[in-house]
Protein backbone atom coordinates (compact mmCIF):
# COMPACT_ATOMS: atom_id res chain seq x y z
CA UNK A 1 0.00 0.00 0.00
CA UNK A 2 1.49 3.29 -1.08
CA UNK A 3 1.82 5.67 1.84
CA UNK A 4 2.06 9.40 1.28
CA UNK A 5 3.92 11.13 4.10
CA UNK A 6 3.22 14.68 5.25
CA UNK A 7 5.46 15.26 8.22
CA UNK A 8 7.37 13.95 11.20
CA UNK A 9 5.88 14.78 14.59
CA UNK A 10 7.21 14.62 18.13
CA UNK A 11 4.58 12.18 19.31
CA UNK A 12 3.83 8.50 19.09
CA UNK A 13 0.15 9.03 19.91
CA UNK A 14 -2.75 8.39 17.64
CA UNK A 15 -4.16 11.39 15.88
CA UNK A 16 -7.53 11.94 17.49
CA UNK A 17 -9.17 14.53 15.30
CA UNK A 18 -9.96 13.49 11.75
CA UNK A 19 -7.57 15.16 9.32
CA UNK A 20 -7.96 14.48 5.62
CA UNK A 21 -5.18 14.68 3.08
CA UNK A 22 -4.73 13.78 -0.56
CA UNK A 23 -7.54 11.83 -2.16
CA UNK A 24 -9.64 12.66 0.88
CA UNK A 25 -7.87 9.90 2.80
CA UNK A 26 -7.67 10.16 6.56
CA UNK A 27 -4.17 10.66 7.92
CA UNK A 28 -2.72 8.58 10.73
CA UNK A 29 0.46 8.37 12.72
CA UNK A 30 3.02 5.62 12.28
CA UNK A 31 4.92 5.73 15.52
CA UNK A 32 8.57 4.90 16.06
CA UNK A 33 9.82 5.29 19.62
CA UNK A 34 8.69 8.72 20.74
CA UNK A 35 8.16 10.23 17.30
CA UNK A 36 5.86 9.50 14.39
CA UNK A 37 5.42 9.81 10.65
CA UNK A 38 2.05 11.11 9.59
CA UNK A 39 0.81 9.38 6.46
CA UNK A 40 -2.26 8.65 4.45
CA UNK A 41 -2.95 5.85 2.01
CA UNK A 42 -2.82 6.57 -1.67
CA UNK A 43 -5.16 4.84 -4.04
CA UNK A 44 -3.67 2.44 -6.56
CA UNK A 45 -4.13 4.91 -9.35
CA UNK A 46 -1.31 7.35 -9.73
CA UNK A 47 -1.81 10.79 -8.34
CA UNK A 48 -1.97 13.88 -10.48
CA UNK A 49 0.01 16.84 -9.24
CA UNK A 50 -2.38 19.72 -8.94
CA UNK A 51 -2.88 22.94 -7.11
CA UNK A 52 -5.41 21.18 -4.90
CA UNK A 53 -3.06 18.39 -3.89
CA UNK A 54 -0.34 20.87 -2.99
CA UNK A 55 -2.74 22.88 -0.84
CA UNK A 56 -4.13 19.68 0.71
CA UNK A 57 -0.59 18.70 1.64
CA UNK A 58 0.07 22.05 3.27
CA UNK A 59 -3.23 22.05 5.08
CA UNK A 60 -2.51 18.71 6.75
CA UNK A 61 0.81 19.99 8.04
CA UNK A 62 -0.75 23.18 9.36
CA UNK A 63 -3.47 21.22 11.16
CA UNK A 64 -0.76 19.10 12.78
CA UNK A 65 1.11 22.25 13.75
CA UNK A 66 -1.76 23.09 16.05
CA UNK A 67 -0.99 20.09 18.28
CA UNK A 68 2.57 18.98 17.61
CA UNK A 69 5.98 20.09 16.51
CA UNK A 70 6.14 19.13 12.85
CA UNK A 71 9.01 18.60 10.46
CA UNK A 72 7.28 19.18 7.12
CA UNK A 73 8.15 16.61 4.48
CA UNK A 74 8.68 17.62 0.87
CA UNK A 75 5.68 17.30 -1.37
CA UNK A 76 5.28 14.02 -3.19
CA UNK A 77 7.24 11.74 -0.86
CA UNK A 78 5.77 8.26 -1.00
CA UNK A 79 6.77 4.97 0.60
CA UNK A 80 5.71 1.52 -0.47
CA UNK A 81 4.41 0.32 2.86
CA UNK A 82 4.57 0.66 6.59
CA UNK A 83 7.88 -1.19 6.91
CA UNK A 84 9.59 1.25 4.59
CA UNK A 85 8.34 4.16 6.68
CA UNK A 86 9.57 2.52 9.88
CA UNK A 87 12.94 1.73 8.38
CA UNK A 88 13.29 5.33 7.24
CA UNK A 89 12.41 6.61 10.69
CA UNK A 90 14.93 4.29 12.23
CA UNK A 91 17.67 5.62 9.94
CA UNK A 92 16.82 9.25 10.57
CA UNK A 93 15.68 8.98 14.17
CA UNK A 94 18.51 10.97 15.67
CA UNK A 95 18.25 13.67 12.95
CA UNK A 96 14.52 13.92 13.42
CA UNK A 97 14.78 14.15 17.20
CA UNK A 98 17.41 16.88 17.00
CA UNK A 99 15.35 18.90 14.56
CA UNK A 100 12.13 18.44 16.55
CA UNK A 101 13.83 19.64 19.71
CA UNK A 102 15.41 22.58 17.96
CA UNK A 103 12.26 23.66 16.18
CA UNK A 104 9.77 23.18 19.01
CA UNK A 105 7.44 26.19 19.50
CA UNK A 106 9.01 28.04 16.61
CA UNK A 107 7.47 29.14 13.33
CA UNK A 108 8.85 30.31 10.05
CA UNK A 109 7.99 33.72 8.66
CA UNK A 110 8.75 34.86 5.15
CA UNK A 111 9.75 38.37 4.16
CA UNK A 112 10.19 39.49 0.57
CA UNK A 113 11.16 42.97 -0.55
CA UNK A 114 11.01 44.51 -4.01
CA UNK A 115 13.02 47.63 -4.70
CA UNK A 116 13.03 49.89 -7.78
CA UNK A 117 16.14 48.42 -9.42
CA UNK A 118 15.82 50.45 -12.64
CA UNK A 119 15.50 53.73 -10.79
CA UNK A 120 18.49 52.94 -8.63
CA UNK A 121 20.66 51.88 -11.55
CA UNK A 122 19.69 55.08 -13.34
CA UNK A 123 20.68 57.13 -10.33
CA UNK A 124 24.03 55.36 -10.14
CA UNK A 125 24.63 55.79 -13.85
CA UNK A 126 23.89 59.51 -13.63
CA UNK A 127 26.13 60.04 -10.64
CA UNK A 128 28.94 58.23 -12.46
CA UNK A 129 28.54 60.51 -15.47
CA UNK A 130 28.54 63.61 -13.31
CA UNK A 131 31.51 62.65 -11.20
CA UNK A 132 33.75 61.75 -14.11
CA UNK A 133 35.25 58.70 -12.44
CA UNK A 134 38.78 58.13 -13.58
CA UNK A 135 38.63 55.96 -16.68
CA UNK A 136 41.85 53.95 -16.74
CA UNK A 137 41.20 52.81 -20.30
CA UNK A 138 41.86 55.35 -23.07
CA UNK A 139 39.41 55.64 -25.93
CA UNK A 140 40.47 54.28 -29.29
CA UNK A 141 40.19 50.89 -30.93
CA UNK A 142 37.03 48.82 -30.87
CA UNK A 143 38.68 46.57 -28.29
CA UNK A 144 39.32 49.56 -26.04
CA UNK A 145 35.76 50.79 -26.52
CA UNK A 146 34.52 47.33 -25.59
CA UNK A 147 36.59 47.35 -22.42
CA UNK A 148 35.47 50.85 -21.48
CA UNK A 149 31.85 49.82 -21.77
CA UNK A 150 32.49 46.66 -19.75
CA UNK A 151 34.25 48.60 -17.02
CA UNK A 152 31.41 51.05 -16.75
CA UNK A 153 28.92 48.21 -16.44
CA UNK A 154 31.11 46.51 -13.87
CA UNK A 155 31.32 49.67 -11.76
CA UNK A 156 27.60 50.28 -11.87
CA UNK A 157 26.95 46.66 -10.90
CA UNK A 158 29.38 46.83 -7.99
CA UNK A 159 27.70 49.91 -6.61
CA UNK A 160 24.29 48.39 -7.18
CA UNK A 161 25.23 45.35 -5.10
CA UNK A 162 26.80 47.51 -2.42
CA UNK A 163 23.59 49.49 -2.07
CA UNK A 164 21.58 46.28 -1.95
CA UNK A 165 23.73 44.89 0.84
CA UNK A 166 23.39 48.12 2.80
CA UNK A 167 19.60 48.04 2.71
CA UNK A 168 19.45 44.32 3.43
CA UNK A 169 21.75 44.63 6.44
CA UNK A 170 19.62 47.37 7.97
CA UNK A 171 16.43 45.36 7.53
CA UNK A 172 18.05 42.19 8.77
CA UNK A 173 19.16 43.89 11.98
CA UNK A 174 15.56 44.65 12.85
CA UNK A 175 14.23 41.21 11.96
CA UNK A 176 17.06 39.32 13.62
CA UNK A 177 16.22 40.90 16.97
CA UNK A 178 13.26 38.57 17.26
CA UNK A 179 14.43 35.59 15.25
CA UNK A 180 16.60 32.67 16.30
CA UNK A 181 17.61 31.57 12.81
CA UNK A 182 17.37 32.96 9.30
CA UNK A 183 18.07 32.29 5.66
CA UNK A 184 18.58 35.23 3.30
CA UNK A 185 18.58 35.28 -0.48
CA UNK A 186 19.87 38.58 -1.79
CA UNK A 187 18.93 39.91 -5.23
CA UNK A 188 17.29 36.75 -6.49
CA UNK A 189 16.25 38.95 -9.36
CA UNK A 190 17.26 42.56 -9.90
CA UNK A 191 14.01 43.73 -8.36
CA UNK A 192 13.67 41.11 -5.64
CA UNK A 193 16.07 42.68 -3.20
CA UNK A 194 15.42 40.18 -0.45
CA UNK A 195 13.80 36.79 -0.08
CA UNK A 196 14.19 35.77 3.53
CA UNK A 197 12.87 33.24 6.00
CA UNK A 198 13.11 33.83 9.73
CA UNK A 199 12.60 31.29 12.49
CA UNK A 200 10.66 32.98 15.27
CA UNK A 201 9.66 31.72 18.70
CA UNK A 202 5.94 31.43 19.28
CA UNK A 203 6.00 34.13 21.96
CA UNK A 204 7.83 36.61 19.79
CA UNK A 205 5.53 36.45 16.79
CA UNK A 206 3.92 39.80 17.54
CA UNK A 207 7.25 41.49 18.13
CA UNK A 208 8.48 40.17 14.84
CA UNK A 209 5.40 41.45 13.01
CA UNK A 210 5.92 44.81 14.66
CA UNK A 211 9.53 44.90 13.48
CA UNK A 212 8.30 44.20 9.97
CA UNK A 213 5.78 47.04 10.12
CA UNK A 214 8.52 49.33 11.33
CA UNK A 215 10.84 48.42 8.47
CA UNK A 216 7.97 48.83 6.03
CA UNK A 217 7.13 52.32 7.22
CA UNK A 218 10.73 53.49 7.39
CA UNK A 219 11.33 52.61 3.73
CA UNK A 220 7.95 53.22 2.09
CA UNK A 221 9.08 53.30 -1.52
CA UNK A 222 9.92 49.61 -1.43
CA UNK A 223 7.31 46.86 -1.76
CA UNK A 224 6.87 44.22 0.91
CA UNK A 225 5.44 40.75 1.33
CA UNK A 226 4.98 39.11 4.71
CA UNK A 227 3.93 35.49 5.15
CA UNK A 228 3.47 33.02 7.94
CA UNK A 229 3.34 31.38 10.31
CA UNK A 230 4.71 28.45 8.33
CA UNK A 231 6.07 25.13 9.47
CA UNK A 232 9.88 25.38 9.50
CA UNK A 233 10.46 24.35 5.88
CA UNK A 234 13.66 26.33 5.55
CA UNK A 235 15.14 25.23 8.83
CA UNK A 236 15.12 21.46 8.76
CA UNK A 237 18.69 20.24 8.71
CA UNK A 238 19.30 16.75 7.48
CA UNK A 239 22.49 15.36 6.16
CA UNK A 240 22.63 12.16 4.20
CA UNK A 241 23.80 9.24 6.30
CA UNK A 242 25.99 8.01 3.50
CA UNK A 243 27.97 11.21 3.12
CA UNK A 244 31.67 10.70 2.70
CA UNK A 245 32.48 14.19 3.91
CA UNK A 246 32.37 15.12 7.57
CA UNK A 247 30.13 18.05 8.45
CA UNK A 248 33.05 20.46 8.76
CA UNK A 249 34.48 19.40 5.42
CA UNK A 250 31.08 19.86 3.85
CA UNK A 251 30.90 23.36 5.23
CA UNK A 252 34.31 24.16 3.74
CA UNK A 253 33.16 22.93 0.38
CA UNK A 254 29.98 24.98 0.55
CA UNK A 255 31.96 28.06 1.55
CA UNK A 256 34.35 27.68 -1.35
CA UNK A 257 31.57 27.25 -3.85
CA UNK A 258 29.72 30.25 -2.41
CA UNK A 259 32.89 32.30 -2.72
CA UNK A 260 33.13 31.40 -6.38
CA UNK A 261 29.55 32.41 -6.88
CA UNK A 262 30.22 35.75 -5.28
CA UNK A 263 33.07 36.32 -7.71
CA UNK A 264 30.56 36.08 -10.49
CA UNK A 265 27.91 37.77 -8.45
CA UNK A 266 24.46 38.70 -9.58
CA UNK A 267 25.21 40.09 -12.98
CA UNK A 268 21.83 41.28 -13.95
CA UNK A 269 23.03 44.30 -15.90
CA UNK A 270 25.82 42.49 -17.63
CA UNK A 271 23.84 41.83 -20.80
CA UNK B 1 -12.69 42.73 -6.65
CA UNK B 2 -12.66 39.20 -7.97
CA UNK B 3 -9.35 39.97 -9.61
CA UNK B 4 -7.78 40.98 -6.32
CA UNK B 5 -9.03 37.85 -4.63
CA UNK B 6 -7.63 35.66 -7.38
CA UNK B 7 -4.28 37.37 -7.29
CA UNK B 8 -4.04 37.08 -3.50
CA UNK B 9 -4.87 33.41 -3.71
CA UNK B 10 -2.23 32.99 -6.39
CA UNK B 11 0.42 34.68 -4.31
CA UNK B 12 -0.47 32.33 -1.48
CA UNK B 13 -0.14 29.36 -3.80
CA UNK B 14 3.26 30.59 -4.94
CA UNK B 15 4.42 30.94 -1.36
CA UNK B 16 3.22 27.41 -0.61
CA UNK B 17 4.86 25.98 -3.73
CA UNK B 18 8.09 27.78 -2.90
CA UNK B 19 8.19 25.76 0.33
CA UNK B 20 6.62 22.37 -0.29
CA UNK B 21 8.23 21.53 -3.60
CA UNK B 22 11.84 21.28 -2.48
CA UNK B 23 12.16 22.19 1.19
CA UNK B 24 11.51 20.52 4.52
CA UNK B 25 12.45 16.91 5.04
CA UNK B 26 13.88 15.82 1.71
CA UNK B 27 14.59 12.15 1.91
CA UNK B 28 16.52 10.20 -0.62
CA UNK B 29 16.64 6.48 -0.61
CA UNK B 30 15.63 3.32 -2.37
CA UNK B 31 12.55 2.96 -0.25
CA UNK B 32 11.08 6.16 -1.59
CA UNK B 33 9.19 6.05 -4.83
CA UNK B 34 7.66 9.07 -6.37
CA UNK B 35 4.10 8.96 -7.50
CA UNK B 36 4.43 11.80 -9.94
CA UNK B 37 7.04 11.09 -12.51
CA UNK B 38 9.96 13.20 -13.68
CA UNK B 39 9.09 16.84 -13.81
CA UNK B 40 7.14 19.00 -11.48
CA UNK B 41 7.32 21.73 -14.06
CA UNK B 42 5.98 24.94 -12.76
CA UNK B 43 4.67 27.09 -15.57
CA UNK B 44 3.12 30.29 -14.45
CA UNK B 45 0.57 29.34 -11.84
CA UNK B 46 -0.19 25.93 -13.23
CA UNK B 47 1.50 22.85 -11.86
CA UNK B 48 1.83 20.48 -14.76
CA UNK B 49 2.62 16.86 -14.77
CA UNK B 50 4.69 15.60 -17.65
CA UNK B 51 4.21 11.97 -18.60
CA UNK B 52 3.11 9.77 -15.77
CA UNK B 53 4.99 6.48 -15.86
CA UNK B 54 3.93 3.13 -14.55
CA UNK B 55 4.99 1.83 -11.16
CA UNK B 56 7.43 -0.64 -12.75
CA UNK B 57 9.35 2.15 -14.43
CA UNK B 58 9.45 4.17 -11.22
CA UNK B 59 10.89 1.38 -9.11
CA UNK B 60 14.64 1.52 -9.33
CA UNK B 61 14.61 5.23 -10.15
CA UNK B 62 15.91 6.74 -6.94
CA UNK B 63 14.87 10.28 -6.26
CA UNK B 64 17.58 12.45 -4.78
CA UNK B 65 16.85 15.78 -3.23
CA UNK B 66 19.07 18.65 -2.13
CA UNK B 67 20.40 18.70 1.42
CA UNK B 68 19.04 21.40 3.65
CA UNK B 69 21.21 23.91 5.47
CA UNK B 70 20.41 27.40 6.60
CA UNK B 71 22.72 29.96 5.03
CA UNK C 1 -8.95 25.27 1.31
CA UNK C 2 -8.21 27.14 4.46
CA UNK C 3 -4.62 27.67 5.41
CA UNK C 4 -3.58 29.19 8.71
CA UNK C 5 -0.58 30.82 7.18
CA UNK C 6 -1.29 34.26 5.86
CA UNK C 7 0.35 35.99 2.94
CA UNK C 8 0.12 39.77 3.20
CA UNK C 9 1.15 42.19 0.54
CA UNK C 10 -0.14 45.33 -1.14
CA UNK C 11 1.49 44.27 -4.39
CA UNK C 12 0.59 40.67 -5.22
CA UNK C 13 1.12 41.03 -8.99
CA UNK C 14 4.63 42.44 -8.60
CA UNK C 15 5.69 39.59 -6.33
CA UNK C 16 4.09 37.01 -8.60
CA UNK C 17 6.08 38.45 -11.49
CA UNK C 18 9.41 38.29 -9.66
CA UNK C 19 8.79 34.83 -8.25
CA UNK C 20 7.88 33.46 -11.65
CA UNK C 21 11.14 34.74 -13.06
CA UNK C 22 13.15 32.57 -10.71
CA UNK C 23 10.95 29.49 -10.62
CA UNK C 24 11.27 28.83 -14.33
CA UNK C 25 14.94 28.12 -13.88
CA UNK C 26 14.62 25.27 -11.39
CA UNK C 27 15.34 21.90 -12.94
CA UNK C 28 13.21 19.57 -10.90
CA UNK C 29 14.58 16.41 -12.39
CA UNK C 30 16.66 15.46 -15.36
CA UNK C 31 14.68 15.04 -18.51
CA UNK C 32 15.78 11.82 -20.21
CA UNK C 33 13.50 12.29 -23.19
CA UNK C 34 15.74 11.61 -26.23
CA UNK C 35 14.62 14.68 -28.20
CA UNK C 36 15.55 16.91 -25.32
CA UNK C 37 18.78 15.22 -24.28
CA UNK C 38 20.80 17.15 -26.83
CA UNK C 39 19.33 20.47 -25.82
CA UNK C 40 19.75 19.56 -22.14
CA UNK C 41 23.41 18.80 -22.66
CA UNK C 42 23.94 21.97 -24.65
CA UNK C 43 22.33 23.93 -21.86
CA UNK C 44 24.62 22.36 -19.29
CA UNK C 45 27.79 22.92 -21.29
CA UNK C 46 26.91 26.47 -22.29
CA UNK C 47 25.94 27.31 -18.72
CA UNK C 48 29.37 26.30 -17.53
CA UNK C 49 31.07 28.21 -20.34
CA UNK C 50 28.99 31.29 -19.50
CA UNK C 51 30.06 30.99 -15.87
CA UNK C 52 33.71 30.88 -16.85
CA UNK C 53 33.29 33.73 -19.30
CA UNK C 54 31.64 35.94 -16.69
CA UNK C 55 34.32 35.04 -14.16
CA UNK C 56 37.02 35.99 -16.66
CA UNK C 57 35.32 39.26 -17.48
CA UNK C 58 34.97 40.15 -13.84
CA UNK C 59 38.59 39.25 -13.13
CA UNK C 60 39.67 41.43 -16.02
CA UNK C 61 37.69 44.38 -14.69
CA UNK C 62 39.22 43.91 -11.26
CA UNK C 63 42.69 44.03 -12.75
CA UNK C 64 41.86 47.14 -14.77
CA UNK C 65 40.65 48.87 -11.61
CA UNK C 66 43.78 47.79 -9.79
CA UNK C 67 45.87 49.23 -12.61
CA UNK C 68 47.69 45.96 -13.20
CA UNK C 69 47.02 45.73 -16.93
CA UNK C 70 49.16 47.52 -19.52
CA UNK C 71 47.52 49.26 -22.47
CA UNK C 72 48.62 46.44 -24.72
CA UNK C 73 47.15 43.85 -22.34
CA UNK C 74 43.88 45.77 -22.19
CA UNK C 75 43.80 45.66 -25.98
CA UNK C 76 44.41 41.89 -26.04
CA UNK C 77 41.96 41.09 -23.25
CA UNK C 78 39.34 43.28 -24.92
CA UNK C 79 39.74 41.41 -28.20
CA UNK C 80 39.53 38.01 -26.49
CA UNK C 81 36.51 38.89 -24.38
CA UNK C 82 34.73 40.33 -27.38
CA UNK C 83 35.36 37.20 -29.42
CA UNK C 84 34.16 35.02 -26.53
CA UNK C 85 31.01 37.06 -26.15
CA UNK C 86 30.22 36.88 -29.85
CA UNK C 87 30.92 33.15 -29.95
CA UNK C 88 28.54 32.61 -27.06
CA UNK C 89 25.83 34.65 -28.78
CA UNK C 90 26.28 32.43 -31.82
CA UNK C 91 26.06 29.20 -29.81
CA UNK C 92 23.02 30.42 -27.93
CA UNK C 93 21.31 31.10 -31.24
CA UNK C 94 22.24 27.73 -32.68
CA UNK C 95 20.79 25.88 -29.70
CA UNK C 96 17.93 28.29 -29.34
CA UNK C 97 18.72 29.15 -25.73
CA UNK C 98 17.95 32.37 -23.88
CA UNK C 99 20.27 33.94 -21.31
CA UNK C 100 17.83 33.14 -18.51
CA UNK C 101 17.94 29.44 -19.39
CA UNK C 102 21.67 29.23 -18.82
CA UNK C 103 21.60 28.88 -15.10
CA UNK C 104 21.77 26.02 -12.66
CA UNK C 105 20.00 25.55 -9.39
CA UNK C 106 22.37 24.17 -6.81
CA UNK C 107 19.76 23.42 -4.14
CA UNK C 108 20.84 24.95 -0.84
CA UNK C 109 23.45 27.06 -2.62
CA UNK C 110 20.86 28.80 -4.73
CA UNK C 111 21.37 29.50 -8.39
CA UNK C 112 24.81 29.26 -9.97
CA UNK C 113 24.66 32.74 -11.41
Amino acid sequence: MALYIYGIIDSSDRINEPIYGLDGACVYNISYCDIGGVVSELSEQLQNVTKNSVLAHEEVIERLMGHFTVLPVKFDTVFDGRDCVLSMMQSYYRHFKDNLNRLRDKFEFGVKVIWPADKIKKRIRNSHKKNEHEMPIPDGSSNKKFMRKKLEKYRINEEFEKKANKFINVMDIFFSKFAVEKTLKKLKTENLLLDAAYLVEKDRQDDFKEAFEHVKSSQPDFKYLFSGPWPAYNFVILSNKNDLLKDSEQEDLFDRVIQQRELVGVDKIWH
Amino acid sequence: MHDVVTKSRDVTLLEVLDRVLDKGVVISGDAVISVADVDLIYLGLKVLLSSVETMEQLRGAPITGPMQEPT
Amino acid sequence: MALNSVVETDFPEEFIEEMEKTDGVLPKKIDANPENVEKGLAKLVLTLIELLRKLLEKQAMRRVEAGSLSEEEIEKVGETLMKLENKMKELKQIFDLEDEELNLNLGPLGDLM
